[in-house]
């Protein structure tokens, strides 16, 4: 699907909005899925249209389409870091916010989404939407795909290499460059957010 | 050893996918060429980061996930709430020429409708209508013309409020021994069809997915086999 006319979105053209909805769905949804799958995965879709809600607000003061979609998945997973939250202060009786060191009740760790030192948490929405911005736009193909088949997928080197018909040798290469994108996009380990 | 063969090394053992013998040729490296050791920790860093930040930029580059057609509404709203106008002028004028259009469609429809009642009464009446909440929008013509490619005969009606619908469905044409209606609602991406005849009326919904004609072959086969017809 074709990105949408920036000009027509931000004049409210109805049919440049629902064909936007389905374009930003992806982002939105997929961001909100990845913080709130695994304990909250019926909240998953209420968070993504308030992300879409949210970035309609937004969408005056952008000046490029290519925004839209690092930041619809910014706001969903933002929201989605509250929610989680909530949900665990809830659970604790007390409807105060967990604080980084708290532990919930309710069996296991602190959800690393929740934690509010990790690097992706701890940015606002608005420079987690340009890093991400940078970031895909700096990842080549193959780098990200390469990058996600190892650290996400556990792929071996001789797995990607077949996956992505690239030599073996050339696994390795593409794994260190996409480190140091990321590294120069997000600071070493994400401590100098 | 070089900087590239040192990496794949470093990120087999911080991923424990090396083997004994790997892991001792790392701890042997870093013990004997102190510049390795930082190097390592950089890598660890990075792969922590990665694991952290990858999910979300794949969320972000994602374009799989159907948008659910119940949130439409709702976002519109929005849409028109905060940046004003959601439909060009254009496509307004446009929508009443198709009213006047439909008008006059809907005359000859009723000819058509009569026709049926009158030479052959023992033929189902099937009469189809859209529900749109949201009003006109892109593709709603070929949807139009896909729900009256289905049912040649019959008038297709459109309404952009419920209420207008829950009155016209329970609208029985007189005479009629037995009649089908056909209520395509897009913002609830379902079709369905009410049955009225001798014995009880009969109710079903198909939901709609990518391909409304398919939908509404399903319908047509419902209304057959039910009828008979």
């Amino acid at each position: 699907m074709n990105a949408p006319d920036l000009q027509r979105l931000q004049r409210g053209d109805r049919e440049a909005w629902v064909d936007a909805f389905h374009w930003l769905w992806p982002a939105a949804s997929g961001a909100a899925r990845v913080t709130l799958e695994a304990r909250l995965p019926s909240e998953v879709e209420d968070v993504a249209i308030a992300a879409v809600e949210e970035l309609v607000e937004k969408v005056p003061a952008l000046a490029s389409i290519d925004e839209f979609r690092p930041l619809v998945a910014s706001i969903a997973h933002n929201k989605a870091v509250s929610r989680l939250r909530q949900h665990f202060a809830a659970k604790r009786g007390s409807g105060r916010v967990e604080s980084p060191g708290d532990q919930p009740e309710d069996g296991g760790e602190f959800p690393e989404a929740v934690a509010e030192d990790s690097p992706v948490a701890a940015l606002e929405q608005k420079e987690l939407a340009e890093r991400l911005g940078r970031l895909l736009a700096e990842l080549t193909s193959p780098q990200g795909e390469v990058l996600a088949d190892y650290f996400l997928r556990g792929l071996s080197y001789e797995e990607i290499a077949t996956e992505r018909g690239v030599a073996k040798g050339s696994v390795g290469v593409y794994l260190k460059r996409g480190l140091a994108a990321m590294r120069r996009i997000w600071g070493r380990g994400g401590k100098d957010v | 050893m070089n900087d590239q063969e040192f990496f794949d090394l470093a990120l087999k053992v911080i991923g424990r996918r090396a083997s004994d013998a790997e892991r001792e040729q790392l701890e042997a490296l870093l013990a004997s060429r102190p510049e390795f050791k930082t190097q390592f920790e950089g890598i660890r860093d990075d792969a922590r980061l990665a694991k952290k930040v990858l999910p979300l930029m794949e969320a972000a580059g994602s374009s799989s996930g159907e948008f659910p057609a119940y949130a439409r509404e709702r976002l519109l709203t929005k849409v028109r709430q905060t940046l004003g106008q959601t439909q060009p002028a254009r496509a307004r004028r446009g929508w009443n020429w198709r009213w006047a259009l439909g008008f006059a469609v809907g005359a000859a429809a009723v000819v058509l409708l009569l026709l049926p009642m009158l030479t052959r009464p023992a033929e189902p009446i099937i009469q189809v209508a859209m529900l749109d909440t949201a009003g006109p929008v892109r593709g709603e013509d070929s949807e139009l013309d896909t729900l009256k490619a289905q049912w040649k005969h019959s008038e297709v009606r459109t309404f952009d409020k419920a209420g207008q619908v829950d009155a016209w469905r329970t609208d029985w044409p007189s005479g009629a021994k037995m009649v089908a209606k056909v209520i395509y609602n897009r913002a609830a991406g379902e079709v369905r069809v009410i049955l009225y005849g001798p014995s009880k009326p009969m109710e079903k919904a198909f939901p709609v997915g990518q391909d409304l004609a398919a939908t509404l072959r399903q319908a047509a086969d419902f209304i057959r086999e039910q009828t008979g017809k």
